[in-house]
């Protein structure tokens, strides 16, 4: 969305100062809390009841590794089943996707295997995925036990955090640790001379420089 | 030298005067590169090279300019590398021991290598030096000259100890003609060459090059230490007899001639048009003869290439072949660069009188599917292809057309084979109702799908059993065969045309998975299957329109007016006929679309027919509590009940798709999106953009539920959105209560605010939420606006899939295991140039040539197979060892031949060289006038035949001798002599390498 981005770029201009984009998607069942932690994330806010977001929305963060500004388009989806068509659709083109479930919910603990064969068949292959079981600052009200999520992140092969957006618990590592992964596998992939991780539309941004990147990003 | 001249009065300084010429200054400049490369100092005491290693080894060079004066020279270091193991051994050495290099000049491992640097060839060596005139400068023809070089050569070798062998290059450059000397302790050898034209008929054999190498060691002992000696002969086939290369380019002219079937196109063609393998060289090598042993004068020769003791031959290839798929592959790749658009290939008129047919024929269409005049079922899709043609064709001179009407009509048939089985079954019966839905998918096998899948999912083509790729296939042989771009222009249209057709007749394209785009495939195709989500929306709506025409009079009642309902079949009013229609007057809401339907009909008529009577059998009960019937239900959730009323089950309605989109319709869709910014307004706003959806559902919802609140609604849609709680009641019993999550109670939130507007409303009743006609219109427009080289863009990446799959299935009948590999690299290599939204013409160009690459060395595998009989009945371990014999000949530079000429291999190679010796020497009548007079040809036939010999006269000789002798005086070492003879036509070539004693003389 590099082209979106030069289009608006008057009015937001800080948003035009970033050397790279990743496109990133948060997945995962109804109410597991996939617009708190991305509030959390981006604007470090909390509140206990978000509207059910309706389609997809998103936010934008700008961070920087290794001297370089990555701008983060974070698309945060519905969980509910009905949107299933309609999120799935976004997944080409995404670089990273957080697979969130809920420990209080036995349900949407479940339903990864599921996020993660839709992710499988909808998104680019090469795209990073980490495991979050949210929502860990309810203990009480704990039904799925951490040991539980690591053994399925394993099996699945992603990275696995527990995290609360309430407690502002392990939300920036998550991100920070998404982040490097992708920049991981592209100075990887660069090595290669991959365009496919400069992913679809922000192909130009990236392969303008890819020296650099391969350099920078090795982080 | 420049100081004679001047008179000493003019020293009027100290100079260094053994630097002052330019030859002193070359040669302390010779001295410094050699000090440079740290070649001074003994190099003795390394073992002698294995077996083969000049081959297997890497053989490094690096090299630097210097200067003679302005003359400029470069001198270049070649060596073979090896492990250093060195260090441990020189500790051992004796103080004289003799230069590698003189060593090297006896060593017998690696007499003849099959890729070496010449003087590796001809000395032995497995390291030297050589200078040479640089490039641009001419050569040293003088003797002067040349004596001068080797002067400073001997100097500098003497001053630095440098133990490498060093050569100057003299004369033109092609005749490779070499001076040079070596330097150790006490010992020197000297490198000296003769080059002729023609041999001198004394010394045309063996025994003549023993007087030579005899005179010149000059050597004073009797009896003479015994010469040993290397044979080699090479013997060129370049007529396979026999054998006819098999591959026959496919007969095209077939095509023209009519009855074809669709196979042809399905094809891409494979191999090469010429032998990929033009020469076989066969070297008999006499590895190891002593004086004495065999005879070879000039009237008799032991040398008969049948006993040789060591065969080994090597093959010549042809440098590119001409190969079929690639150049398929090429010509397709060239059109992505043409500029012009459709009309200015096929000439402006032909396309404007396209426009007006396409009014023409919807007119006649329209006319033709008037309500009830002709049953839609009467219709074949092909009659109408071939009439839709005929009309075109009326307008344009036969002449003119690019593609002949027998070639069109065979693709056509193979791109639509629906329309070929319509036509018979037209004709056997009219019962047509059945191909409504023809089978999207052929019958493949479902690991076939498997592993295609990863193809097309990696190349983002399409599946190959889909009309895309079919497309592609006839693109690249229409180009390549029938016309090129024009043709392929022409086809274009007419695909357009069959794709405007098929929308407005109702006829579902052939050959596309059904469902909405596929993401994974190239945007042609999910065009194509965009435009196949509009036929069927709009055929479900249509059929659901003729059931209720069937006998609903209830429907009609409800539909308000009954005018929209009954339009009869929808067929005609694609382009617009449909303007003329109302609007309802129900909805008042603005129309999300310009499109004329205000109505989405719900999927079946079955379910339809299901709800109705769901309605039917609930007007009773529930129509109590509100005065609109339930409508639109699709089937009860469970044993949820309404909360309102316990005993009303809950429904979940009928409810409309999500509209399909392209990945260049979601780019858009998400631009929008983005657009909107991060601020709370613009979340809001995004919502509410994408609300479309939720406000139908909700409708449909109410319309199935009456009397339904959110409550209800959520407990379907988001159920954990609705909270149950046990509690205790007054009575103190358990009761379950239930509420709104917190999130659903914001108040105006989304879906709160959604449920208020939202009206009881059935899906079918609904506005669309997908325009079918709009994007039916939308992408046959995309289509028509394609110019060929865009068209050629679009299916790059199915060419590529196909050419891949065909390489791979041409590779699985040889195995060769370098291809698989070389397969996979490509397949590789194009999936990461295809997956970028504007692939590098570059490397798509590399892409390629890789695939062409692959393409010739299987061709050339077929050709050795063909040639040696591989892969013929007779089993058993000899047809083993021919197989590897083969293989190894594709890869390696020179294979030697099991059990030479009494082997498997050597017995076949035998016989193609007699049959070759029999067609050159029977056909003309006297074949002495054919014989080449003079040099090496002029030597009697070898081999065993009565009056024609088995083998030609070989092309080359090779005699190698090598001794060990005192030289000059008796008293001297006994140093390593070697004598390197090369006879080839109008090449004679003497390489001696005499060593002599500086000590002892």
């Amino acid at each position: 969305m590099a082209s979106a981005n030069a289009s608006y770029g008057q009015k937001e201009a800080s948003d035009q100062n970033f050397d790279y984009m990743f496109k990133i998607l948060i997945i995962g069942n109804s109410s597991v809390g996939k617009t708190s932690f991305l509030f959390r994330y981006a604007d470090d806010s909390f509140t206990p009841a978000f509207v059910s977001t309706v389609g997809i929305d998103f936010k934008v963060k700008t961070i920087y590794r290794n001297d370089k500004r990555i701008k983060l388009q974070i698309w945060d989806t519905a969980g509910q089943e009905r949107y299933r068509t309609i999120t799935t659709a976004y997944y080409r083109g995404a670089m990273g996707f957080i697979l969130m479930y809920d420990i209080t919910n036995e349900e949407s603990f479940n339903a990864v295997q599921d996020w993660a064969t839709q992710i499988k068949t909808y998104s680019w292959d090469n795209a990073q995925v980490l495991l979050v079981g949210n929502k860990c600052d309810m203990e009480d009200e704990r039904v799925v036990a951490a040991e539980r999520g690591r053994q399925l992140s394993e099996q699945l092969g992603f990275e696995y955090f527990e995290a609360s957006a309430k407690d502002n618990i392990n939300v920036k590592q998550t991100f920070e640790r998404l982040v490097d992964v992708i920049c991981e596998r592209m100075s990887d992939s660069l090595d290669n001379a991959d365009p496919t991780v400069t992913g679809g539309k922000q192909g130009p941004q990236l392969s303008e420089q890819p020296q650099r990147s391969h350099q920078d990003c090795a982080c | 030298m420049a100081a004679d001249s001047d008179p000493e009065t003019e020293v009027f300084e100290i100079t260094d005067f053994t630097t002052a010429s330019e030859w002193e200054r070359f040669v302390s400049r010779v001295e410094e590169v050699l000090n440079d490369w740290k070649l001074i100092g003994s190099s003795a005491g390394r073992s002698s090279p294995e077996k083969g290693e000049y081959t297997s080894g890497t053989w490094e060079e690096k090299s630097q300019e210097i200067n003679f004066a302005d003359f400029k020279f470069s001198i270049t270091h070649h060596y073979l590398k090896q492990d250093s193991d060195t260090s441990d051994l020189k500790e051992e050495l004796e103080e004289d021991a003799f230069p590698l290099a003189m060593q090297d000049l006896l060593c017998m491992n690696n007499d003849f290598p099959p890729r070496a640097h010449c003087l590796v060839r001809w000395y032995g060596m497995r390291e030297f030096l050589v200078i040479s005139p640089g490039t641009n400068c001419e050569a040293i023809t003088s003797e002067s000259k040349c004596n001068l070089l080797l002067s400073s050569v001997s100097i500098s070798l003497a001053n630095s100890g440098c133990q490498v062998p060093m050569f100057v290059q003299i004369q033109q450059k092609w005749r490779r003609l070499y001076a040079g000397e070596c330097q150790g302790p006490g010992v020197r050898t000297d490198f000296e060459m003769v080059h002729l034209r023609k041999v001198p008929s004394q010394y045309n054999h063996l025994s003549g090059l023993l007087d030579i190498f005899k005179s010149k060691i000059g050597c004073p002992l009797t009896p003479l230490p015994p010469i040993t000696i290397a044979i080699r002969f090479t013997y060129v086939l370049q007529d396979w007899q026999q054998y006819s290369w098999p591959q026959q380019p496919p007969d095209f002219d077939a095509l023209l001639g009519g009855e074809v079937g669709g196979v042809e196109f399905g094809k891409l063609p494979f191999g090469a048009c010429e032998d990929p393998i033009s020469e076989l060289h066969l070297a008999t090598t006499w590895p190891h003869l002593t004086e004495g042993i065999v005879v070879d004068n000039d009237v008799y020769s032991d040398l008969d290439p049948l006993q040789a003791p060591h065969w080994s031959v090597r093959v010549r290839k042809a440098e590119n072949p001409q190969c079929l798929l690639g150049d398929f592959l090429n010509e397709f790749f060239k059109l992505c660069s043409r500029k012009e658009s459709t009309e200015e290939i096929l000439g402006r008129g032909l396309t404007e009188e396209e426009g007006k047919e396409n009014t023409d024929l919807s007119a006649a269409l329209s006319k033709l599917t008037e309500p009830a005049a002709v049953p839609m079922s009467k219709l074949s899709v092909s009659s109408m292809v071939h009439s839709a043609r005929k009309h075109i064709r009326r307008h344009r001179r036969v002449d003119e057309s690019p593609l002949s009407n027998d070639v069109l009509n065979s693709i056509l048939l193979y791109l639509f084979p629906d329309a070929a089985v319509e036509r018979s079954s037209a004709a056997t019966s009219d019962n047509s109702e059945g191909r409504a839905a023809p089978p999207n998918t052929g019958g493949r096998s479902e690991h076939d799908k498997d592993s295609d899948y990863n193809l097309f999912n990696q190349l983002k083509s399409a599946p190959s059993d889909s009309l895309t790729y079919r497309l592609a296939l006839c693109v690249c042989l229409v180009n390549f065969y029938h016309g090129g771009v024009r043709a392929l222009a022409h086809l274009w249209q007419e695909f357009v045309l069959e794709m405007r057709y098929r929308w407005e007749n109702n006829h579902l394209v052939y050959g596309l998975a059904s469902g909405a785009p596929d993401l994974r495939c190239c945007l042609l195709h999910q065009k194509l299957q965009m435009l196949n989500c509009c036929i069927e929306r709009k055929r479900a709506r249509d059929e659901s329109r003729k059931a209720s025409d069937g006998g609903k009079e209830r429907e009609r009642q409800l539909s308000g007016g009954g005018e929209n309902g009954r339009r009869g079949p929808e067929s005609a009013t694609g382009a617009g006929s449909g303007a003329a229609r109302e609007a309802s007057p129900g909805k008042s809401w603005d129309s999300w679309s310009d499109s004329e339907d205000e109505f989405f009909e719900c999927l079946s008529d079955q379910e339809e027919a299901a709800a109705a009577k769901e309605g039917e059998a609930e007007k009773g009960g529930a129509g109590s509590s509100r005065a609109k019937p339930p409508d639109g239900r699709l089937h009860p959730h469970g044993n949820m009940t309404l909360l309102n009323s316990s005993s009303e089950p809950l429904y979940i309605p009928v409810t409309q798709e999500p509209a399909p989109m392209t990945e260049d319709l979601l780019e858009e869709q998400s631009e929008v999106l983005a657009k909107l910014g991060t601020s709370a307004e613009g979340a809001h706003l995004r919502a509410r953009m994408q609300s479309a959806c939720l406000l139908s559902d909700m409708e449909s919802f109410k319309a199935a539920n009456p009397g339904c609140s959110l409550e209800d609604f959520v407990r379907w849609y988001s159920p954990r959105d609705y909270v149950e709680e046990e509690v205790v009641d007054e009575a103190g019993a358990a009761v379950l209560r239930g509420e709104l999550s917190a999130r659903m109670k914001i108040p105006g939130n989304m879906w709160a605010e959604a449920w208020d507007t939202a009206r009881s409303v059935p899906a079918r009743r609904q506005k669309r939420l997908f325009d079918d006609t709009k994007e039916a219109e939308k992408v046959l427009h995309y289509l028509s606006v394609q110019k060929p080289a865009d068209l050629t863009r679009h299916l790059l990446p199915c060419i590529l899939h196909a050419a891949i799959l065909k390489l791979k299935e041409e590779e699985s009948v040889e195995d060769i295991p370098s291809v698989k590999k070389a397969v996979q690299q490509a397949t590789s290599h194009a999936s990461k140039q295809l997956r970028h939204p504007n692939p590098d013409h570059k490397k798509l160009e590399e892409v390629i040539s890789q695939l062409v690459a692959v393409e010739t060395v299987i061709a050339r595998a077929r050709s050795l197979k063909a040639k040696f009989g591989v892969g013929k009945a007779e089993a058993g371990e000899d047809s083993e060892d021919l197989e590897k014999f083969v293989s190894s000949l594709l890869e390696e530079p020179e294979v030697a031949v099991l059990g030479a000429g009494r082997g498997p291999a050597g017995s076949i190679i035998h016989k193609l060289f007699v049959s070759a010796q029999r067609a050159a020497l029977l056909a003309p009548l006297d074949d002495d006038l054919v014989r080449p007079g003079g040099g090496a040809e002029d030597r009697k036939p070898m081999g065993g035949g009565l009056n024609m010999p088995d083998f030609p006269p070989p092309a080359g000789r090779e005699i190698l001798l090598r001794t060990c002798v005192p030289r000059p005086a008796p008293y001297s070492k006994a140093l390593p002599q070697r004598l390197f003879c090369v006879f080839m036509r109008d090449d004679f070539r003497l390489a001696g390498a005499l060593s002599s004693d500086t000590s002892f003389f």
